[in-house]
């Protein structure tokens, strides 16, 4: 994936969607690319570092229960812009789930539905790049639900910082055996840069580790020679 | 968003002087306007010369050195500041160019507040204007002297804002309001009869206007009325005792207690604008405290065997122990410790005449008085430090000296013993030999004072400076009052004096702050324990010994030379009220840690470690240690020759 790709696919999602009514807040976020330049320097990025709760690990079953994200500006984590919301899934939450981020039936009882906590996502993210960790599997959530609200998936640039730490932390792996893997988990990243990562299994403490991370990694890419925008696409980018 | 979604943010920032003070809903609302910063260890931060910050920085994790770059190319390291400083308050404030570099010294984890609400809540929240105010009034202190080293800058300073944490009990909210009281043409009897229906001991003779003029007590009333035959029908007035002693409401409940304990009184009339509005007992204390200095201090005068009062000292922790806990201040406490100190003495001094005289020594050959040094002969002793003193017998015929010499050397060496029963260090060979050496006449005395004052090399006066710190606490001579005036005129014709003491004084510099379980010295080396008593207390005890022996002063207690040379206008009253403040603290400090020591049975020497301090004890500390280094540079620049 790169930057260039990646615009080329939004047009043709401009063109298929041309016709179609759709709501503001999913006609804004088709032009979301419009204006980066491949060239821009990494730090001075804006930047939405999400993580979503689910009720279980199965993209094609389960459901969100909370979404927590914070900006990330020039590097700074602004902690006035939270996202942070409980999402009604509609179903029973596993106890195998409840055990791992604590959220119980009692939490989502009173909370909106996935779809309306995704519209007010997509205002909070507005233009910005998406960071995830591991962000294959938030998109799965994320996207899925794009796609039955606005008949597309999100737009935004979405980096993972899964790819980012082994792009520039862990030496290369031609053979596909995968022995960094678990030296890019959360926890090992946290523990790597001394971080006491508040709140952990809460979507947003996962969130806010994560941009603890990010913020660190940043200069690790620069270090490595990937200062721009394009470099991180092309390293970290994920669609 | 009513609650900040990560506690652990917030609960950290609650933690950190001066956001502690907030309320809550205001620091979520600030928590709000921040960001988090990372720096990478070795990155610029703030560049000295170049714009002011824009932010003000509170550490999180990690830590920063603040320099000054110097035309030389070196830098000069200010301060290193750790979790919970802040730093870039300085030049935002000021709005001039950045004084010094902050550098990452480690990865660091970064707060920001922007400018603009930063300003603002300095302007409106007292709490944050006072904090700032005063660490920019010392930062800028710091660039000045570092900046030119034989200029001292006497100005500029704050108070050290210590009344915060020195606060504890007040009188009103202990004393007992339900008063019972009577005029003072009242009967006896009619009195009696008031306190059996209210089953008190107790009751206070007031004029009709309100304001207390005595008390009946229980005692009174067997002493006085019954057992001298008195008429039931007699005036209260007549037999009431007289010497009621009033306190303010307002009054700390520790000051209670000193007053009860200096008159030997255990009631106190509480009063405001002169009229009664309580009544405050040493019960109403030891409800409380568990224990009292009063009755420690009349037990001292009633001992009649040494063993008896050898056991006094543990009694009197305790009630350190609850004045520390009541918010006792440091002079006070000090105050208390050498009253009980002295007191004890005293008794055995006559403990040991007596014994002496059983064992057909005879009594003192001559008059003699016996005399405090050092830390004792300041007023300034801390539990269980060892005492120096010396004693001074009247000047008798050569033929006679040995003898004379004889009976004082036992009886020293009686004392030594009795009073290292009581707890106070110090029976080596070495101290039995001092012993000897400090029973002597008045005139082998003041031939040892003109010497020292004469020629004596600092090295010497390193040993004899704690004579200088001379007090009666058993006077039957008055050696001090003559000896004081013949210092004096020797030190009028001998000004070099002065400078050779301060030359034999502690000449190492206090650190210049604290990272983690570290001092930071101002080398920028690491310390893992500090002799609190050499870096702080030490100079100022000196410096204030030698400012008073300039004035000719009497004082011997710190506190009062400070007091009384800033009266004479030799030390600005800013640097004097720094100086109370700093010296108090570590003072206080001091007492705290002994007391622990003792309670934990172990002892940890004159050392402390800095990863035991508080954020707000290491604050405190640090800007204590900035006032004797501006002291130390004074009398440097005025005395040195």
């Amino acid at each position: 994936m790169n930057l260039w790709q990646a615009k080329l696919l939004n047009r043709a999602t401009r063109l298929r969607l041309a016709h179609r009514h759709l709501p503001d807040e999913a006609r804004a976020n088709l032009s979301v690319l419009d204006g980066l330049s491949s060239r821009a320097p990494v730090l001075a990025q804006r930047y939405v570092v999400v993580d979503l709760e689910t009720t279980g690990l199965d993209h094609t079953k389960d459901r969100v229960v909370s979404v927590g994200a914070f900006r990330v500006v020039g590097g700074h984590i602004r902690l006035g812009e939270v996202f942070s919301e409980f999402a009604n899934p509609g179903r029973g939450i596993p106890v195998e789930s409840i055990k791992v981020h604590g959220i119980t039936p009692d939490n989502i009882r009173d909370a909106r539905p996935a779809l309306e906590v995704f519209r007010d996502f997509l205002g909070f993210l507005g233009r910005d790049i998406v960071v995830a960790h591991f962000a294959r599997f938030d998109m799965f959530f994320l996207n899925r639900v794009m796609r039955a609200q606005y008949g597309m998936r999100l737009q935004n640039l979405v980096v993972d910082t899964v790819l980012m730490c082994r792009a520039a932390l862990i030496e290369p792996d031609p053979y596909g055996q995968k022995k960094g893997a678990k030296r890019c988990s959360l926890d090992a990243l946290a523990a790597r840069y001394g971080l006491e990562v508040p709140e952990r299994h809460t979507a947003l403490g996962d969130a806010m580790a994560t941009a603890l991370i990010l913020q660190r990694l940043l200069p690790e890419m620069e270090q490595a020679g990937w200062k721009t925008l394009g470099d991180l696409v092309r390293v970290a980018g994920v669609q | 968003m009513s609650d900040f979604p990560l506690p652990r943010i917030k609960d950290f920032l609650q933690s950190v002087v001066p956001f502690d003070s907030m309320e809550e809903t205001e620091l979520q609302r600030v928590v709000g306007l921040m960001d988090l910063a990372y720096f990478p260890r070795g990155e610029v931060i703030i560049q000295a010369g170049e714009d002011p910050s824009k932010n003000l920085y509170v550490i999180m994790n990690g830590s920063v050195r603040v320099t000054l770059p110097r035309q030389s190319g070196e830098e000069l390291l200010i301060d290193v500041r750790g979790e919970g400083d802040t730093f870039g308050a300085l030049s935002l404030l000021q709005g001039e160019l950045a004084l010094f570099t902050v550098t990452a010294q480690e990865d660091l984890l970064a707060f920001m507040l922007p400018d603009e609400p930063f300003r603002t809540l300095v302007r409106d929240n007292p709490v944050f204007k006072r904090h700032f105010s005063f660490s920019l009034a010392r930062n800028i202190d710091a660039v000045r002297r570092a900046a030119d080293h034989h200029t001292t800058q006497m100005t500029g300073t704050e108070t050290l804002g210590l009344d915060a944490v020195l606060t504890g009990s007040r009188v009103h909210e202990l004393m007992s309001k339900s008063l019972l009281t009577c005029l003072p043409a009242t009967p006896v009897k009619a009195a009696a009869i008031l306190m059996t229906q209210r089953k008190v001991g107790s009751i206070m003779v007031c004029e009709p206007g309100g304001r207390p003029l005595g008390i009946l007590t229980d005692t009174d009333l067997r002493v006085r009325v019954l057992a001298a035959g008195v008429a039931p029908d007699v005036a209260v007035a007549e037999v009431m005792s007289r010497s009621i002693k009033a306190i303010s409401p307002q009054a700390f409940a520790f000051e209670a207690m000193i007053e009860m304990a200096r008159h030997g009184v255990h009631h106190l009339a509480v009063t405001e604008e002169q009229r009664l509005v309580g009544v405050i007992s040493d019960h109403d204390l030891t409800m409380v405290t568990g224990s009292s200095p009063v009755g420690v201090m009349k037990e001292v005068a009633k001992v009649s065997s040494l063993e008896d009062l050898a056991g006094l000292p543990r009694r009197m922790n305790r009630v350190m122990e609850t004045l520390l806990r009541l918010g006792g201040s440091a002079e006070y406490m000090l105050d208390v410790l050498s009253e009980f100190n002295d007191r004890l003495t005293m008794r055995l001094i006559r403990l040991t005449q007596s014994a002496m005289e059983h064992k057909g020594l005879g009594p003192p050959p001559v008059q003699f008085s016996w005399l405090a040094l050092g830390s004792a002969g300041r007023r300034e002793q801390a539990l269980h430090q060892g005492q120096d003193y010396a004693v001074v017998y009247a000047n008798v015929p050569p033929d006679r000296e040995e003898v004379v010499h004889t009976w004082f050397s036992e009886f020293a060496r009686r004392m030594i013993e009795g009073l290292s029963s009581c707890g106070f260090k110090g029976t080596s060979e070495a101290v039995m030999n001092d012993a000897l050496l400090c029973c002597r006449s008045e005139a082998a005395w003041e031939e040892s004072y003109l010497a020292w004052i004469g020629g004596g090399h600092p090295q010497a006066l390193a040993m004899a400076a704690k004579y200088f710190d001379l007090r009666a606490v058993y006077a039957e001579t008055s050696f001090v009052e003559t000896i004081w005036n013949k210092i004096f005129n020797a030190i009028e014709a001998n000004r070099g004096f002065l400078d050779r003491l301060r030359m034999a004084g502690s000449q190492a510099r206090p650190p210049v702050g604290f990272l983690r379980q570290f001092a930071v010295d101002s080398d920028g080396g690491y310390l893992d324990r500090l002799n609190l008593e050499e870096v702080a207390l030490q100079p100022v005890v000196e410096a204030a010994r030698i400012m008073a022996m300039d004035q000719r002063l009497r004082q011997t207690n710190t506190l009062e030379r400070l007091g009384a040379v800033t009266r004479l206008g030799l030390l600005k009253d800013r640097m004097a009220e720094d100086l109370y403040e700093a010296f108090s603290f570590v003072t206080l400090l001091r007492i705290a840690r002994r007391l622990e020591e003792n309670l934990n049975g172990k002892d940890g020497g004159a050392y402390l470690d800095p990863a035991d301090l508080n954020r707000v004890q290491r604050k405190m500390l640090k800007e204590s240690f900035q006032v004797v280094s501006k002291l130390q540079e004074f009398t440097a620049q005025r005395y040195a020759q």
